[in-house]
């Protein structure tokens, strides 16, 4: 394994309270896999990401728990300068919106060269150079005029490929792409994508994708892990959880995608808000919501089952929810 | 980038004009300027008309302001009324203050930026609070007290240094000075680059920069300090030229002979060339500094270009 995140615990002091953003998260990621780490906003998708990379804000974040190997090293507890000489050379990371995401004051020759003078102690001049070869691998038209020109001088299309050059620079073993498209229009969208997987094919990297965007997985991703209130509550090789979630949270999400065929039909949502991660609600935290709660929700956390038997199950499915025999077995008659 | 100085340069005209004319007139209601030239007594009237007509004042007020904008133009500032010539005055006067302004710039840019970073960055903690606390304590307090005490303290008591500088006004003698006089601005700049740098330190882009695996230091200095420094650089522009004319009270407490010094001498006696001369040359000075500063900008925040 890569990458193994093991019961990462992050939390946030915030004015309402202790927020734990990240309760207890795992996950692995292989080389050339990719994982998608799906849910809404405030699930803790993106912390459990900065937590991996160390960029996370801290003070308020705190990390409080758990391990992160990485190549079989704890992350954790390497010092902050073998941290440092990790993130950018071994692990990478793509910002959603790559315009606030560049410098805008230096060009973007300059910010992708920078990974060179830093990690590789090239001279300024080979960096460039550098820089160029990496633009022409995201294919952006003429590198070699436009290495010098700054991050506002780029379409947003453009702009997102800097970020992948940047990202790709060292030849990562990990690359974590944290809505690398929402940014982005539609038709583009599919183009950053794809050249995002042919890259990674083509390095074997391992690849988190961190997204909202069922769409964009299910071409993409190998494996699904589905956040909810910092936990994970279902994770599945992408076609299974496609075929038949085994959490009704999933379902939920899936329900919701608009379909052609559906035409003229109420499109489904799932009813009511996300909890605040100052006061999650006890017992399973989706339960307020869940239409298959029941008595046992309200009051007990649903470990992560192994989901073993049933249509669509597989070694490597897990469901955190008490019922998930029951979901999957509805999911699947549908 | 050539065009908008032209333009830049052009609009400076009407401003010019405007501004000077608003002196000329201002000096004119001050008072009888034959007034001061017969000494104790008053002049009597065939005097005091003959030299009113020796020097055009019997002329009307907008005719005056042509003939001296007209002589002014020729690099003529006219004559004080002791004889000298106030472009004399003005090339002993101005040195002085110009090193003066940069002694003072310098600890602007050096202790204030410095400060404000190191604040910046720490955020919250006892060195920033405790920063934040003395900038109010400079601000509140009014340059001549500043002043006073630190001649008193360090030029007196302590014997540091000399407690009034010498008619050469060397760079060594202007630190004292100096520091007072760009005390306030100092605070100012401090406040300023903390609050920018407070502010973009929770920036995307900085974040990249962290992701990239940038030493901190390097982080700081390319990617945070620069763009911070943006509003940073307008205030010190134009601080340029509020310290060059400002420096009235500090040059007065250090005796330092120079721009603010003629100036209160020559309100004082009433001697309108010279301070009519001594001001065009600040407005000029005013307005090239923030042509600078604006050009600055483009060098500092390349999505801001003239056309």
């Amino acid at each position: 394994m890569l990458l193994d995140v093991r019961d990462l615990r992050v939390e946030f002091t915030t004015r309402e309270g202790v927020a734990k953003a990240v309760n207890g998260v795992s996950y692995g990621v292989a080389a050339g896999e990719t994982l998608a780490v799906l849910g809404e906003s405030g699930s803790g998708k993106s912390v459990t990401a900065q937590a991996v990379m160390g960029i996370l804000d801290t003070p308020p974040g705190r990390i409080t728990g758990g391990e992160i190997l990485f190549k079989g090293r704890d992350l954790l507890r390497l010092k902050e300068e073998e941290r440092r000489s990790v993130r950018g050379a071994e692990m990478a990371m793509i910002f959603q919106d790559a315009l606030s995401s560049l410098n805008p004051v230096l060009t973007v020759g300059d910010q992708l060269g920078e990974m060179f003078v830093v990690h590789r102690g090239m001279s300024k001049k080979d960096a460039r150079a550098k820089a160029v070869e990496l633009m022409d691998r995201v294919r952006i038209p003429a590198a070699a005029q436009r290495v010098d020109d700054y991050p506002h001088q780029f379409s947003g299309g453009m702009r997102q490929r800097i970020m992948i050059a940047m990202a790709l620079a060292l030849e990562p073993d990990l690359i974590i792409a944290d809505e690398p498209t929402t940014a982005l229009d539609v038709t583009v969208q599919a183009q950053v994508m794809d050249l995002l997987a042919e890259l990674q094919r083509e390095y074997a990297m391992g690849l988190i994708l961190i997204t909202h965007d069922l769409g964009v997985v299910a071409d993409v991703a190998d494996r699904i892990a589905v956040m909810y209130a910092g936990r994970i509550v279902e994770t599945a090789p992408v076609h299974d959880l496609y075929k038949a979630p085994a959490h009704p949270y999933t379902r939920g999400l899936l329900d919701s995608i608009p379909r052609l065929d559906h035409k003229g039909r109420e499109l489904y949502a799932i009813k009511g808000l996300p909890p605040s991660l100052t006061a999650v609600p006890p017992g399973c935290p989706f339960h307020p919501r869940c239409p298959m709660a029941r008595d046992v929700c309200r009051t007990d956390v649903p470990p992560l089952h192994a989901v073993e038997r049933g249509p669509a199950s597989g070694p490597g499915r897990g469901s955190a929810c008490h019922f998930w025999r029951d979901c999957l077995e509805g999911s699947a008659r549908r | 980038m050539g065009r908008y100085v032209i333009r830049r340069l052009l609009q400076m005209i009407p401003v010019f004009a405007g501004a000077t004319l608003l002196i000329f007139l201002m000096v004119n209601v001050m008072g009888d300027p034959v007034a001061g030239l017969c000494g104790e007594r008053a002049c009597d009237p065939a005097t005091a008309a003959r030299l009113k007509a020796e020097f055009g004042l019997d002329q009307p007020v907008w005719k005056q302001y042509l003939t001296y904008m007209g002589n002014v133009l020729t690099g003529d500032f006219g004559t004080a009324f002791n004889g000298q010539e106030v472009t004399e005055l003005m090339g002993t006067a101005f040195p002085v203050t110009v090193r003066l302004t940069l002694v003072a710039i310098l600890f602007e840019v050096v202790i204030g930026i410095a400060l404000g970073v190191v604040t910046g960055l720490r955020r919250g903690r006892p060195a920033d609070t405790g920063v934040l606390v003395a900038t109010l304590v400079v601000i509140s307090v009014p340059t001549f007290v500043t002043g006073l005490l630190l001649q008193l303290l360090l030029g007196v008591k302590w014997g540091w240094t000399d407690p009034s500088v010498s008619s050469e006004a060397a760079f060594g003698e202007l630190v004292v000075p100096g520091l007072v006089l760009a005390s306030v601005s100092l605070a100012y700049v401090t406040r300023l680059t903390r609050t920018s740098i407070a502010e973009n330190r929770r920036s995307d882009y900085v974040r990249t920069a962290v992701a990239k695996g940038l030493p901190r230091r390097r982080v700081v200095t390319r990617h945070l300090l620069r763009n911070s420094l943006i509003p940073v650089v307008t205030f010190i522009g134009t601080d340029i030229g509020a310290l060059m004319g400002g420096a009235i009270v500090t040059e007065r407490i250090f005796n330092i002979h120079g721009v603010g010094y003629q100036l209160y001498q020559g309100i004082l006696r009433q001697n309108t060339q010279t301070v009519v001369g001594f001001v065009t040359v600040l407005v000029l000075v005013f307005l090239v500094a923030n042509l600078v500063v604006d050009l600055l900008y483009a060098v500092l925040d390349p999505r801001i270009r003239y056309a």
